[in-house]
């Protein structure tokens, strides 16, 4: 068995000193409560946290463990959240610096390994490999959704470019399954006086094929909607989802090398769009709010402040923060291929997302990823709980336009 | 032994989901924190849900003569988590880890043995409380029952409350054989709130501390408890490098003699190469960059820093006025008050550092580098000599540490109870599979070297364990009593079997 992904990180693998950080952490000057959502919820042995995982893919390395189903499948229980990386040495102090954490990315190491996997025919798993196979052919992960349809949600009649400066990066979750948001992002924009361009040739971002070890699939579409993108003048390309702000602004790069636009998440954009003047949310919410950090947008890419100063600017709101946050965010349970293969896994993370929103006695989580909305959502109803659960764009939307 | 039948056995105790003998799982359980040893699988990994179930694990190892390691936050840096010859049970405790009673008339908390220190004592912080030594270095993971089996100390409070063994008052065992027994006040059938170990015949418990995992399974603990005092104050001093070791002895042993009782909670001491490399000349990036010198070097400088804690202002400052003037009599000098300044005593005490400190010695300075304790507690008055010795060891076997990249010494020294020391030497080497054995050549060499100088190890585990018994540590009767008291307690010989080589 050859994994030469993996081995690329041969030198990760033999830093991890053990120390367990990555187990339980819980550090209350700093705010950490918890590491792994999945040790959380699984029967806890070593193999479901990063530090008996890194041990096991030495084992593969070296030839001593044999990729086996049950080998695959543990690897996929994963969300690629990034809490074990920030776990992991990690001082919460600028001026001391404890060298490991910046030896070690752990994101790479699991999505090296199931790069590995899919090369060897092995991964990923099934569901993934059904949702990839309808990428490929029609561009978006939701079959039997065509590509023809990304648009058909833009209300008729609509003047929308296809061309311009700043390019609304629509993705696939919301065109597909939950339009309303776009609808409500594209007014928004037309009461500040904001011209966004939506380009019927961009495809899906590719965050899934990546995450979940589709390599190549995932730098086909890159190299796309790079093109595409370059070919429209975008200057600015703006999206509302935290999987595709990360694949844009983080694997893009990697991927094509320097981007020639600036890639801005929805919530940076509002922001300054509200601090500009131009968006004047007016109508005094009542609403008791908590934030969710959407892992893609918050660890990945820390992008913390600006959504919470855009809830904060919305007129009435309550907002209080929930006990795990920022870099120590617990996730929602949906990344990485998780609410796909393991839906139910992804339902009782989030579960505890809802938990921790009644202790702080909040009655509306907010997010900024539509996944984790969905996830979140899910767990409401599972639940049978009165939290309510919106986006930003929902908040901004009906304090400024709903009248 | 039919393998089958024995996963049907440990199934029926604790439920399929909480047994495994599937390669990957036990796979993942072949290392503890101890990056020079090879793996060693054990057969099934097991994870108890309460004391009755290890009894009955404990019950079935005893009748199929199968080897049991216990193992709770796998933490253990010279092999003491994971089995020592292939095979057998390991034991994972950490479902284990409830808050089972604070009392406040007792002033103790009673606990399962597989929550960590951490978790512990954020419980206990919601109430302004703290378990005084707050367990090892690695107490974000490492758990109590752990703890109790080493004597473990370094999480912090070190100086004021020893280690942690000395604040627990009462232990639930369940020994080799499956039977279960409480020791400490909890031994009266009266008494429900194990308050003390000091009364009621022989002290029992302390059989079972720093037993490294030798005479039984810790399940339950009841640990002192103490308001965290309302005051406190950190200050690091820089120290000329010159006479180093000699200044800082002074300045340790002065802190604890005239120090009021109770104040000082921690008091480190980084000698000139370890405070140089924290500042990055060894690692080649700046771990605390407020050691650097203006110009972004390394300063030159060894580093001594206390904490204290008081009830009242007076008493802190009166303890601070004092502490300041010793450390300056003997030349060192105050760093900054803020953590960037160099004021590292603060990020250990206030953002939890304490259990974090120690990751840079354990193999974690760069890339692909191990690390090989030999820590041990030693009288304060020792330092220029263990320094010295050292010095002469690494001299020795310079040769030996270049062919492995490998540098020896002392990362810091770190008082605990007494006039004591906590000596955080060892080996880090470059990490290469055909150099292993050659660290682990040096590691017991270096082991042995020091107990022949008067080491006293409390981290044993599988190499300390045998490299005292090697250097010819303990006299035949002592050896002979603690072998009839192991062969007692366990005739078949299951409970972590090779450790001292019993």
């Amino acid at each position: 068995m050859e994994f030469s992904n993996l081995r690329k990180y041969e030198d990760m693998l033999y830093s991890c000193s053990r120390v367990g950080d990555c187990r339980v952490s819980v550090r209350p000057s700093i705010g950490k409560y918890g590491v792994c959502p999945v040790l959380e919820h699984s029967p806890g042995f070593e193999v479901y946290f990063a530090r008996g995982r890194i041990l096991l893919a030495r084992g593969l390395l070296e030839g001593k463990i044999k990729p086996t189903e049950e080998v695959v499948r543990v690897f996929y229980q994963c969300m690629v959240c990034g809490s074990c990386k920030w776990s992991c040495n990690q001082s919460f102090e600028e001026s001391v610096v404890l060298p490991i954490s910046q030896i070690i990315d752990h994101d790479k190491i699991w999505e090296a390994i199931r790069a590995d996997f899919v090369e060897m025919g092995i991964g990923p798993m099934p569901r993934h490999r059904e949702i990839l196979a309808w990428t490929r052919k029609e561009y978006n992960p939701y079959p039997p959704s065509k590509h023809a349809d990304r648009l058909k949600w833009i209300p008729e009649g609509e003047k929308i470019p296809q061309k311009g400066k700043i390019v609304f990066f629509v993705g696939c979750t919301n065109p597909y399954r939950a339009p309303d948001l776009l609808i409500k992002y594209l007014e928004l924009m037309r009461a500040a006086g904001v011209e966004v361009a939506i380009n019927p040739d961009l495809w899906c971002c590719g965050s899934i094929a990546l995450r979940v070890g589709d390599r190549k699939l995932g730098e086909e579409l890159a190299r796309h909607n790079v093109e595409v993108l370059k070919n429209i003048g975008a200057e600015v390309v703006v999206t509302h989802c935290a999987g595709c702000y990360r694949t844009l602004k983080r694997d893009y790069p990697e991927i094509v090398g320097e981007l020639p636009f600036e890639v801005k998440h929805t919530t940076e954009h509002l922001l300054e769009l509200i601090k500009d003047g131009k968006l004047h949310p007016e109508k005094e919410l009542k609403y008791k709010v908590t934030y969710h950090d959407p892992c893609h947008l918050g660890r990945h890419c820390g992008v913390f402040d600006p959504p919470r100063e855009v809830i904060r600017s919305v007129p009435g709101i309550e907002f209080t923060e929930l006990r795990r946050i920022r870099y120590n965010s617990w996730c929602c349970g949906a990344g990485g291929g998780v609410k796909s293969a393991f839906p139910d896994l992804a339902v009782k993370i989030a579960k505890d997302r809802i938990k921790e929103t009644t202790e702080v006695k909040a009655d509306t989580l907010v997010t900024a990823c539509p996944f984790c909305e969905r996830n979140l959502t899910d767990a409401v109803n599972a639940m049978k709980s009165r939290v309510r659960v919106l986006d930003v764009i929902d908040l901004v939307h009906e304090s400024t336009i709903t009248k | 032994m039919n393998e089958d039948r024995i996963l049907r056995l440990l199934e029926d105790v604790v439920g399929s989901e909480y047994v495994s003998c599937e390669e990957h799982v036990l796979y993942a359980y072949s290392k503890s924190n101890d990056p020079a040893l090879p793996e060693r699988m054990p057969d099934y990994v097991v994870r108890p849900g309460s004391t009755e179930e290890v009894a009955q694990i404990l019950k079935i190892a005893n009748r199929y003569r199968i080897p049991v390691i216990p193992r709770s936050g796998g933490c253990c840096l010279t092999g003491g988590s994971r089995p020592i010859e292939p095979g057998g049970i390991v034991l994972d405790l950490t479902r284990m880890n409830r808050v089972l009673d604070i009392d406040e008339d007792t002033m103790t908390v009673t606990v399962e043995c597989g929550i960590t220190w951490a978790q512990l004592n954020a419980i206990l912080g919601e109430r302004g409380y703290y378990t005084g030594c707050l367990g090892p270095g690695s107490g974000l993971c490492a758990c109590v029952g752990g703890g109790l089996s080493h004597h473990s100390v370094g999480g912090g409070g070190g100086a004021k409350y020893g280690p942690c063994t000395a604040n627990c008052t009462g232990l639930e065992v369940v020994l080799p054989t499956g039977v279960v027994i409480k020791v400490g006040a909890w031994a009266s059938n009266f008494i429900d709130k194990s308050f003390t170990l000091y009364a009621g015949g022989p002290m029992l418990a302390g059989l079972f501390f720093g037993d490294n995992g030798l005479l039984g399974v810790k399940t339950k603990a009841v640990l002192r408890i103490y308001p965290v005092p309302e005051y406190h104050a950190c200050k690091t001093f820089a120290l000329p490098t010159k006479d180093a070791d000699e200044r800082a002895t002074r300045i340790l042993y002065e802190w604890r003699l005239k120090a009021d009782h109770g104040v000082l909670y921690d008091a480190f001491y980084f000698p000139p190469v370890s405070a140089i490399a924290y500042a990055g000349a060894l690692f080649g990036q700046p771990l605390i960059k407020g050691w650097l010198t203006e110009k972004g070097m390394p300063r030159d400088m060894a580093v001594v820093f206390y904490v204290i804690e008081a009830h009242t202002e007076e008493t802190l400052h009166a303890n601070e006025k004092l502490l300041d003037k010793i450390a300056m009599e003997h030349g060192a000098e105050p760093l900054g008050e803020e953590i960037h300044e160099g004021n590292i005593a603060k990020w250990f005490y206030e953002k939890q550092g304490h259990w974090q400190i120690y990751h840079p010695l354990w193999c974690g300075t760069g890339p692909r580098i191990i690390a090989m304790t030999t820590e041990h507690i030693a009288p304060i008055k020792r330092i220029p000599m263990i320094q010295k010795k050292l010095d002469e060891w690494q001299r020795k076997h310079s040769a030996e540490l270049a062919k492995v990249k490998g540098i020896a010494g002392v990362g810091q020294f770190l008082m605990v109870e007494g006039f004591n020391v906590e000596v955080t030497s060892g080996i880090i080497a470059e990490y290469r599979p055909e150099n292993m054995e050659l660290c682990r050549k040096l590691w017991i060499d270096q082991a042995k070297f020091l107990t022949r100088l008067g080491a006293y190890y409390y981290m044993l585990g599988e190499v300390l364990s045998m490299a005292v018994i090697d250097a010819g540590a303990f006299s035949g009767p002592y050896y002979e009593f603690l072998r009839q008291i192991k062969y007692t307690l366990d005739p078949n010989r299951i409970l972590s079997p090779g450790k001292f080589y019993l």
